[in-house]
């Protein structure tokens, strides 16, 4: 019974989001079109230079010597039957590439959110365990430093400490193209090459979470149903393991959710230092060529990824907090 | 010009490098790295800077050059110029195979020149112009009919800027949105395997290559790396071994130069000759004025933007022509902007223009425009402001992202003063021509005329160096050229860019060529 009821919400939600994620799109295309300049004239620019009938061709090819409404009109005619057109500029249909950036960046996400929500979770929940002793402190002040430092500048440093210095990790790539390993070595290699990526990314979002983690634990700690439990008899470690730290994991969860939209705006930095290839860099280049079919598909996209993780957030809730029915 | 003009090549391949093959260490991959990653790998219908970084290794050109910028055999054996000029006949190898194992014949010239380049390439749609047929009496013969005689086109059969494509595949469907525009089949020295976008370009060594025991190297791989700093981290760990054309910046080129692993060359650029300019919009008061044109020219400390700026990897620019044609006759030096005295120089003309300077010092202001290109073009235009607040001209930077400064240079024509960053390429008809011809003033077209200053004077000698066969007649023609539009400045030429390239001691041979990384690497090969 309950599981029929969970597969009707999910199913529910899904049909929720595609006014959402139609709206983002509209709102998206109709936005871009402010943005001077377009991209025959980009390409024209990168040739170096070209004639006027050139130009002409190509906007006429990219239907852009047509009207806004219509321009719009066609793309979401498209976009019903998953056609999100052909990236002009790449010379490739969009959602190939979009496909194939979308498992680096799938890996790039979820690396850095389990090691982020891992250790911020296991760090706020010490720190408050240890609350205002030194080792409390230690890790609320190493969380406000990292928390404060810009993502490029760890990215370089850890660079040049574990690449250049130490010798032990590659500087950048996804894996050895000299090499080309195969099979297990191939993952072992990609493993290796996702290890500063992530601890990059990672940083900002752990300290984050430590210190959400902390003031809930503190928070929960101090409720009603902690004395009662106590008045109970029960130790402290199954007070803290059973009731408080699930209780205290809930805001966590939902600012990871929310968070989720913004790891990939984040990925943008570090995807560029470290040469990573995902969604990111593909979104950056292609606002500065005016790409606007993929572009699009790039915001049509993370939309479909962050309703999906919200989903999933709000799946998770329930597992979590038995109160919270769903539907 | 009715001279007969004719240059035989020498047939031997063995001769092109003078190197015997068996000498040279064979495997080994190299690693490029381009910045940025290419849009696609289409170099018959874009010159975007990148692409031909990669594509230059997959297609073959008709000839080669050397750094005299004298064509030397490759797919054309040799080729004779006819009298008159308006037929140029190749004589082509019979021994080239595409990747694909079809043999390379006169119907694929015929191809690429009229269909593929005249008719798609930005570039060539100029190049080509002139040319009426190709005619193919035999699969080894091609004959270029023109309309009248153009030059220019045995300065551009280079793989870089002429690649010769397969007609058997790019002859089939729509040659704009061709599925083998990211899959290159080309008859060169390496042949495609594999882009993974955002990552890298994959190409192995082609087995079947004409030229027999080329190339060493087993494998080149170009990645993109889109942050500067770790470029630079890449090279200096060896995880890439050459990186050119602006990819290292070149402070960071200055400090890996001095690590034992790497050398830092300045070859490469000479039939690419870059060049950094300040753009004026004629049309506009004060600069509708020579006078102030050139007072802005003398302004500008040249040797302090080489310094400081480029970190030493350029020289003053004499003229709209590059130093780099001195080899071939076609440089001549224009008025010297450098002289010791020339900001007190920049201030009499100034004061002669009718603006003296004013009670708070100042004569007049105007908004700087700045090339979008990177840092280094920030810091130029610092120095321009700085340099004209000496003469009392108060100058505000403004800089914005490449499509909107693009419009509002070359379509709505909304600026006073831009910086500017053009390329002569192998000939002035190509590079030059454009920036001053009065018909390369376009709207909406770009890095042509944005000056939007010409006179029937100059206008007269470019046509006539455009047809001219004889390179020294030609030589003469700008060198009156060059005198002239340094007196209009209708833009100041500030220096010539020798872009540094960061190579790996660990590989030889890799710069040999006029056109550097946009070379093939065919006799690129392991220390």
């Amino acid at each position: 019974m309950k599981s029929g009821s969970l597969g009707s919400y999910i199913a529910r939600r899904l049909l929720q989001t595609i006014p959402v994620i139609l709206g983002v799109v509209v709102v998206n295309f109709l936005l871009l079109q402010l943005a001077p300049g377009d991209l025959a004239t980009v390409l024209a620019g990168e040739a170096g230079g070209a004639p006027k009938e050139y130009i002409d061709q190509l906007r006429a090819r990219f239907g852009q010597d047509q009207p806004v409404y219509i321009q719009l009109f066609n793309y979401m005619r498209n976009l019903l039957v998953l056609d999100l057109g052909y990236s002009f500029r790449q010379s490739a249909p969009v959602l190939d590439l979009l496909l194939a950036r979308l498992w680096p960046t799938l890996l790039l996400m979820g690396s850095t959110l389990v090691v982020s929500l891992g250790l911020g979770i296991l760090m706020g929940l010490l720190a408050a365990l240890w609350v205002r002793t030194w080792k409390d402190h230690v890790i609320s002040v190493a969380a406000i430093i990292v928390y404060a430092t810009p993502l490029f500048w760890v990215g370089l440093m850890l660079v040049l400490v574990f690449s250049i210095w130490l010798d032990w990790l590659p500087t950048s790539g996804m894996e050895n193209v000299v090499a080309f390993h195969e099979g297990w070595d191939r993952v072992v290699d990609i493993a290796r090459h996702l290890v500063l990526p992530t601890v990059t990314l990672s940083l900002f979002y752990l300290a984050l979470y430590a210190r959400l983690m902390r003031a809930s634990m503190l928070e929960q700690r101090g409720l009603d149903y902690v004395t009662t439990a106590r008045a109970k008899g029960q130790s402290d470690r199954k007070i803290t393991t059973r009731h408080v730290f699930r209780n205290a994991l809930l805001p966590v969860v939902t600012m990871a959710g929310v968070q989720t939209g913004g790891l990939l705006g984040g990925s943008v930095v570090v995807e560029a230092i470290f040469a990573w290839p995902g969604l990111g860099q593909l979104a950056f280049q292609s606002l500065f060529a005016r790409d606007y079919n993929l572009l699009l598909g790039i915001f049509f996209m993370s939309a479909v990824l962050v309703v999906i993780v919200n989903l999933t957030v709000d799946v998770i809730y329930v597992f979590l907090d038995p109160r919270i029915r769903i539907g | 010009m009715n001279r007969r003009f004719v240059l035989a090549l020498t047939l031997a391949a063995a001769a092109l490098g003078g190197l015997p093959a068996m000498a040279q260490k064979s495997g080994g991959t190299l690693v490029q790295i381009t910045q940025p990653e290419p849009p696609n790998l289409a170099p018959y219908i874009s010159t975007s800077a990148p692409i031909g970084q990669v594509t230059a290794k997959i297609f073959d050109g008709l000839l080669e050059y050397g750094f005299d910028l004298k064509p030397k055999p490759a797919l054309a054996e040799s080729f004779e110029v006819s009298s008159d000029g308006l037929a140029i006949t190749f004589k082509l190898r019979k021994d080239v195979k595409f990747h694909d194992g079809k043999p390379f014949t006169s119907e694929d010239v015929q191809f690429t020149v009229m269909e593929a380049l005249k008719k798609n390439h930005p570039r060539g749609i100029a190049t080509f112009r002139d040319v009426t047929a190709v005619d193919t009496p035999d699969p080894h013969t091609a004959i270029f009919r023109l309309s009248k005689p153009a030059p220019v086109i045995l300065k551009a059969l280079s793989s870089y800027e002429s690649p010769m494509l397969p007609k058997h595949i790019y002859g089939q469907g729509d040659i704009k949105t061709h599925a083998n525009a990211n899959s290159p089949i080309g008859s060169g020295p390496f042949r495609f395997v594999e882009w993974r976008r955002g990552e890298f370009v994959r190409l192995d060594k082609n087995p079947n290559y004409w030229r027999s025991g080329l190339p060493y190297l087993d494998r080149l791989v170009v990645r993109f790396i889109a942050d500067a700093s770790t470029r630079t981290a890449a090279l200096e760990k060896g995880e890439a071994h050459v990186a050119g054309l602006g990819a290292v910046p070149y402070n960071d080129a200055k400090k890996l130069a001095l690590r034992p692993n790497i050398e830092v060359s300045t070859k490469g650029t000479e039939m690419i000759s870059p060049i950094v300019e300040l753009m004026f919009n004629t049309k506009l008061a004060p600069f509708d004025n020579a006078k102030v044109r050139q007072a802005i020219s003398y302004a500008v400390d040249r040797q302090f933007a080489i310094e400081n700026v480029w970190f030493g990897f350029g020289k003053p620019a004499m003229g709209i022509i590059s130093s780099n044609f001195q080899p071939s006759g076609l440089f001549a030096a224009g008025i010297d902007f450098t002289v010791a005295d020339r900001v007190e120089r920049a201030n009499k003309l100034l004061d002669e223009a009718g603006f003296p300077r004013k009670a708070d010092g100042t004569r007049f202001e105007f908004v700087h425009d700045i090339t979008p290109y990177g840092e280094e073009w920030q810091r130029f235009g610092e120095i321009v402001q700085q340099n004209l607040a000496q003469i009392g001209v108060k100058v505000t930077l403004r800089y914005e992202d490449l499509p909107k400064w693009l419009k509002r240079v070359y379509t709505d024509y909304d600026f006073a003063v831009t910086s500017n960053f053009l390329f002569n390429l192998p000939d002035p008809v190509l590079g030059v021509h454009r920036g001053v011809h009065s018909d390369r003033i376009r709207p909406g077209t770009v890095f042509v005329n944005g000056s939007r200053w010409s006179s029937p004077e100059t206008d007269a000698l470019m046509d006539k160096a455009a047809v001219e066969t004889n390179e020294a007649a030609r030589g003469k023609l700008y060198a009156e050229f060059v005198q002239k539009v340094s007196e209009a400045s209708p833009v100041a030429y500030i220096l010539e860019v020798r872009f540094p390239t960061v190579l790996s001691k660990q590989f030889k041979n890799v710069i040999d060529t006029p056109l550097g990384i946009y070379g093939n690497f065919a006799t690129a090969h392991r220390e």
